[in-house]
């Protein structure tokens, strides 16, 4: 402390040095929306979507779709779609080769006299209404097209765009925005997709930081300044909280941090927390000081009575943020994290900058800091009406209590656990109203990849060999690599046939034979059987609610049977001929997107994709769908030697939300057992401990009781809000029983002790709660609705707790005072 | 006896021959000398010519698939038409799938194609309104393989080296292509094209035809292997002629619908 006052100027310094290094840093910022990264990078879900989004050459993809009230299929807007895919693909950040719309793909089509043709669907805008309705025909002949690309009721259409690099999609979105806005069909133009979506988030982050985060400054100050009237006293501890942002801010970027949705809310997060302490050792100096004492003194005096509870209330906090490090989920963590380190910084520099600021404060605002401890305001006249409520009627909070607590466990068996990135858009957001029309006449926006591979192992290559190999090809076997590809072993074989030697021949025809069967029993997607059983439960996906469409290389296969059959319907089945449905794929390869395929199979027939369509992006959606394969499988089961595995982005938000619940749960779990330790340690007692514990759980238990009945999702800004109130309101408890322990300590008269909680002490639990449940409000006006659960949830948990806390503990302590007294009563009775 | 060049190197060189009715901005009669030497060399070389072909279409992630077929060509005495036959035998679950080509080289003319189908046993007419569409999902067009008609292009001479000569070709009607021009360079010597570029909009190279090895067969340079890259996703197909034979005694029944189901075997060893 001396040293404090003694080099007042240089800690200063050094602290404005600190927080203007950290502030350097914070242009650095990058921020990420990329829902991927709720999975750490090597968490074997997100290593497998992203190897098979490589092997199936699946893009990032911006959907465009344009839809009208009437027929799309007239000249003048199909003249608009092959404007708009002519001018996507002049893009040089699109994948060009697959770009699906009217005007990119080919149209596969028996026609008369047995003839098969190849033509593109929309090789140019028609020029007349009867060629529109010819290409609608064609379209919607196609099933793979049919309410893919074209709705099946023919007013809409959507271009897929997948892009090289998803970071330029908000660029191509916006040349895409104001090329279509010259054309005559403008307004019938929705753009949406997961990049699009994603971009949009970052760009709503930053309003969200520059604009909620200084509101909820203001809000701060201007709450502050009802409570004390003093701009003077309340500036200190706004130079803390923005001292503690910075630092924060800029230490988790300068550490190479990106900023998730989650981490954009720390400086939200840290300004009421870091302002608190500052104001209890102001409302304490107040009270101490007397105008003429030595200020010095009166500091130390101060601190030596705050530094235990403001210790206690920010270690508390800060475990309650921290053991969101035990959720494996990096984005929450990081926020974690940080926030709880943030704290830490906000205790320190409020220990350091407040005396400091005191000590050099002026005569006469010393004298108006005395002055406010002498008024009274409107906070201690409700304090003394929340004193004569809980005091008046103990049975009734106590019934109120239990009655709440029941009702809050029927309530969370109600919960339903459920998030959706695209709802974190508002319901009147450009994206959510695309996604919503889109889904509406599509078979859906939302893509999950059923993959089935072949987990058989092939032979070696000594083991295809025949025996007894001609001497003269030794040298050639033993340079053939162990892991060389069959049909790469195949070529080799054909090499050495094509050197014509008659001693060498017959083996080679045989060792090229068994190598060819066995490749044959590798392609297992050429199997007529496998494709029947994917045939089978494709048709089944495709009856469960949402799923609108399931896409496979079975689509493909039956539509080449169809075309070169008859052009009938009829057709329109699966060969039972393995050889047919190679030769049926072959020609498919004919076409001028033969490419197309390999988004289905691979080239090696080892492994394939179903392309799920979904018209909801729910997590519980997916989950429904992920349940009924299980299902499925268990009923049916799969062909020999094939395994089934999921991707998609659906799928991992799925993976990702489960690991969340759990994660969340352990959270709790390890944040309350730290905040009850803490408690334990402080108030020295297990019965004090535990009622220190019942106005959260209360608070919490209620609230989440409360989603369950309400039917509000339980999605991610409520899951990682049960932690971390946890370690918040606990700090009304700690205030409350500190204070009431140490009064009692004296008065031994508990009815005493009570009446003057609800004095000063209530009165700063409120002032507490009011800054930190209004600290959150301005999160209300943020343009993405996480942002919103979390104000209002938080707020609502601040002043519950609050609330509870003045209710309940009274009724508590009363009860355990009478029961310890007639203990000892009773003892002294013994001894008597 | 005539003189023979192997049609296979027309396949290439069909890419950049010269029609006569165009006239290049530049050097017209220069352009069209040349086009004309290697239109010769390629269209009007040779009755009748057999080759085993091994494609190895090699995709952006480096993945290989094989075909394997042979080829038989027989041209027409009278004009530049020509019959071509395909007849694949690897991989083993499409052999003895037949394309059968009649190629027309008038103008105006599109050429006619079939197609037979073992296991379905259906022989198919093949439509297509461009000859851009893939050869059984190499990186080849259909064009590359059956030969682009010369009508369809205007050339002029791009660059006149020693041993070189650079041939900018432009389509007559661009929205039939894909490309905005190709550059096709032509060996001196052997007027066997040694490389075509195709060029975008933006004037950038998106795609190569090379021939990577020739050889004089039966007295004719002759292109052995030759790569198509897509320089795009980095994939290509790298085709091998093997077995090559001109002049083999093909009567012209072999190139009708009979042998479709009944492959000519003698000529598929």
């Amino acid at each position: 402390m001396h040293f404090l006052f003694s080099h007042s100027k240089s800690v200063i310094t050094a602290i404005v040095l600190i927080v203007l290094g950290c502030a350097w840093q914070l242009p650095q910022i990058q921020i990420d929306t990329d829902p991927e990264n709720m999975l750490v990078q090597h968490h074997p879900d997100r290593v497998f979507h992203n190897q098979i989004k490589q092997t199936f050459a699946l893009k990032d993809v911006i959907v465009l779709g344009i839809s009208v009230d009437k027929a799309l299929f007239e000249p003048a807007y199909l003249a608009d779609i092959d404007a708009v895919s002519k001018f996507i693909l002049a893009n040089p950040h699109v994948v060009h080769r697959d770009v699906l719309s009217l005007s990119t793909v080919d149209n596969i089509k028996h026609i008369d006299s047995g003839t098969l043709r190849f033509e593109w669907l929309m090789k140019e805008a028609p020029d007349s209404p009867a060629k529109a309705i010819q290409i609608r025909e064609a379209a919607l002949n196609i099933p793979l097209f049919k309410n893919t690309l074209v709705s099946g009721d023919g007013k809409a259409s959507i271009i897929f765009i997948p892009v090289t690099d998803k970071q330029k999609s908000y660029e191509i979105a916006q040349v895409l925005r104001e090329f279509i806005s010259q054309l005559p069909s403008a307004p019938h133009w929705y753009i949406t997709g997961l990049p699009i979506a994603e971009n949009q988030f970052g760009v709503e982050m930053f309003v969200q930081m520059a604009i909620s985060a200084p509101l909820a400054g203001l809000t701060i100050l201007g709450l502050m300044w009802l409570f004390f009237r003093s701009i003077s006293l309340i500036l200190a501890p706004m130079f803390v909280a923005i001292a503690t942002v910075i630092i924060t801010m800029g230490a988790l970027i300068g550490m190479g941090f990106t900023v998730h949705i989650m981490s954009s809310m720390i400086a939200i997060f840290l300004m009421p927390i870091a302002v608190v302490d500052g104001v209890h050792v102001l409302s304490e100096f107040s009270e101490k000081y007397d105008g003429n004492s030595d200020v010095k003194y009166t500091i130390a005096l101060v601190l030596k009575d705050l530094f235990k509870p403001m210790l206690l209330t920010s270690v508390t906090s800060s475990a309650g943020f921290l053991s969101l490090l035990l959720t494996p989920i990096p984005p929450v963590q990081i926020f974690g994290a940080f926030i709880g380190l943030g704290i830490l910084v906000a205790f320190a520099l409020t220990l350091v900058i407040i005396p400091i600021y005191i000590n050099s404060m002026s005569a006469p605002s010393l004298q108006a800091l005395h002055r406010i401890h002498t008024n009274k305001g409107a906070i201690q006249h409700l304090c003394s009406v929340i004193g004569n409520l809980a005091m008046n009627h103990k049975s009734v909070w106590v019934g109120l209590a239990v009655f709440v607590c029941a009702m809050a466990i029927v309530g969370m068996t109600k919960i339903q656990v459920n998030d959706n990135p695209v709802r974190w858009f508002k319901s009147n957001h450009e994206i959510r109203i695309a996604d919503a029309k889109l889904n509406e006449q599509f078979s859906g926006t939302y893509n999950a990849y059923l993959v089935i591979s072949h987990t058989g192992k092939r032979q070696s290559v000594a083991q295809l060999m025949p025996t007894n190999p001609p001497a003269k090809l030794k040298p050639w076997i033993a340079s053939l690599a162990e892991d060389i590809s069959l049909p790469s072993l195949l070529n080799e074989i054909e090499d050495q046939l094509f050197l014509n030697s008659i001693e060498t021949e017959q083996w080679l025809l045989e060792f090229a034979h068994t190598v060819e069967q066995a490749i044959g029993s590798q392609q297992i997607m050429l199997q007529p059987d496998v494709l029947k059983y994917i045939d089978t439960l494709e048709q089944a996906l495709e009856e469960q609610a949402f799923v609108g469409k399931a896409n496979s290389v079975i689509d493909i296969v039956k539509l080449m049977n169809r075309e070169i059959v008859s052009g009938n319907q009829s057709d329109y089945r699966l060969p039972l001929r393995r050889d047919a449905i190679a030769q049926l794929l072959l020609q498919y390869q004919s076409s001028h997107r033969p490419q197309d395929l390999w988004h289905y199979v691979t080239p090696d027939y080892r492994q394939t994709l179903l392309w799920l369509q979904m018209t909801s992006g729910d997590n519980k959606t997916m989950s429904s769908v992920k349940a009924f394969v299980e299902d499925y499988t268990k009923t049916n089961p799969l062909p020999k030697a094939l395994k089934l595995q999921w991707a998609g982005k659906s799928y991992l938000n799925l993976v990702w939300q489960e690991n969340m619940v759990g994660g969340m749960l352990e959270s709790l779990i390890g944040a309350f057992a730290v905040v009850f330790v803490v408690m334990l340690l402080l108030l020295r007692s297990v019965q004090l401990a535990v009622i220190a514990m019942l106005p959260l759980s209360i608070s919490i238990l209620g609230i989440y009781g409360l989603i369950g009945f309400i039917g509000k999702d339980y999605d991610m800004p409520i899951a990682v809000l049960s932690a971390l109130t946890l370690g918040l309101s606990v700090d009304f408890a700690i205030h409350f029983l500190v204070r009431a322990k140490s009064h009692l300590e004296q008065s031994k008269d508990i009815q005493a002790t009570l009446e003057y909680m609800f004095t000063e002490p209530s009165t700063a639990i409120v002032r507490n709660a009011l800054v930190v449940a209004f600290g959150f409000v301005p999160l209300l006006f943020a343009p993405l609705v996480p942002y919103i659960t979390v104000g209002f949830f938080l707020a609502a948990i601040m002043l519950i707790s609050a609330l509870v806390t003045l209710l309940i503990l009274p009724v508590c302590l009363h009860w355990l005072h009478h029961k310890t007294t007639r203990r000892y009563e009773g003892l002294n009775y013994e001894t008597h | 006896m005539k003189h023979i060049r192997c049609w296979l190197t027309f396949l290439l060189l069909s890419l950049m021959a010269c029609c006569p009715q165009s006239f290049a901005s530049t050097s017209p009669t220069e352009a069209k000398k040349w086009a004309l030497k290697a239109e010769k060399a390629a269209y009007y070389s040779g009755n009748t010519a057999r080759s085993q072909v091994r494609m190895m279409i090699v995709d952006g992630q480096q993945r290989k698939q094989f075909r394997q077929f042979t080829l038989l060509r027989k041209n027409n005495v009278e004009n530049a038409d020509q019959q071509m036959m395909v007849f694949f035998s690897r991989p083993a679950e499409v052999k003895n799938t037949v394309f059968r080509v009649e190629k027309h080289a008038g103008n105006n003319t599109t050429d006619d194609r079939w197609l037979y189908l073992p296991a379905l046993d259906l022989v198919k007419r093949i439509a297509s309104t461009d000859k851009r569409t893939s050869f059984v999902g190499s990186h080849f067009y259909y064009e590359d393989v059956s030969g682009r008609n010369i009508r369809e292009d205007t050339f002029e001479i791009a660059e006149d080296k020693q041993s070189e000569v650079s041939l900018l070709a432009t389509a007559k009607l661009p929205d039939s292509v894909e490309f905005t021009s190709y550059l096709v360079t032509i060996d001196k010597a052997t007027f066997l094209p040694v490389k075509i570029d195709y060029l975008d909009g933006k004037g950038q190279v998106y795609r190569r035809v090379e021939a990577i090895e020739t050889k004089v067969i039966q007295g004719f340079p002759t292109v052995v292997k030759s790569k198509v890259s897509d320089l795009v996703t980095g994939g290509f197909t790298l085709m091998e002629f093997r077995n090559i034979q001109y002049e083999l005694a093909i009567s012209d029944d072999v190139f009708t619908e009979r042998s479709l189901r009944t492959p000519p075997t003698r000529f598929l060893k």
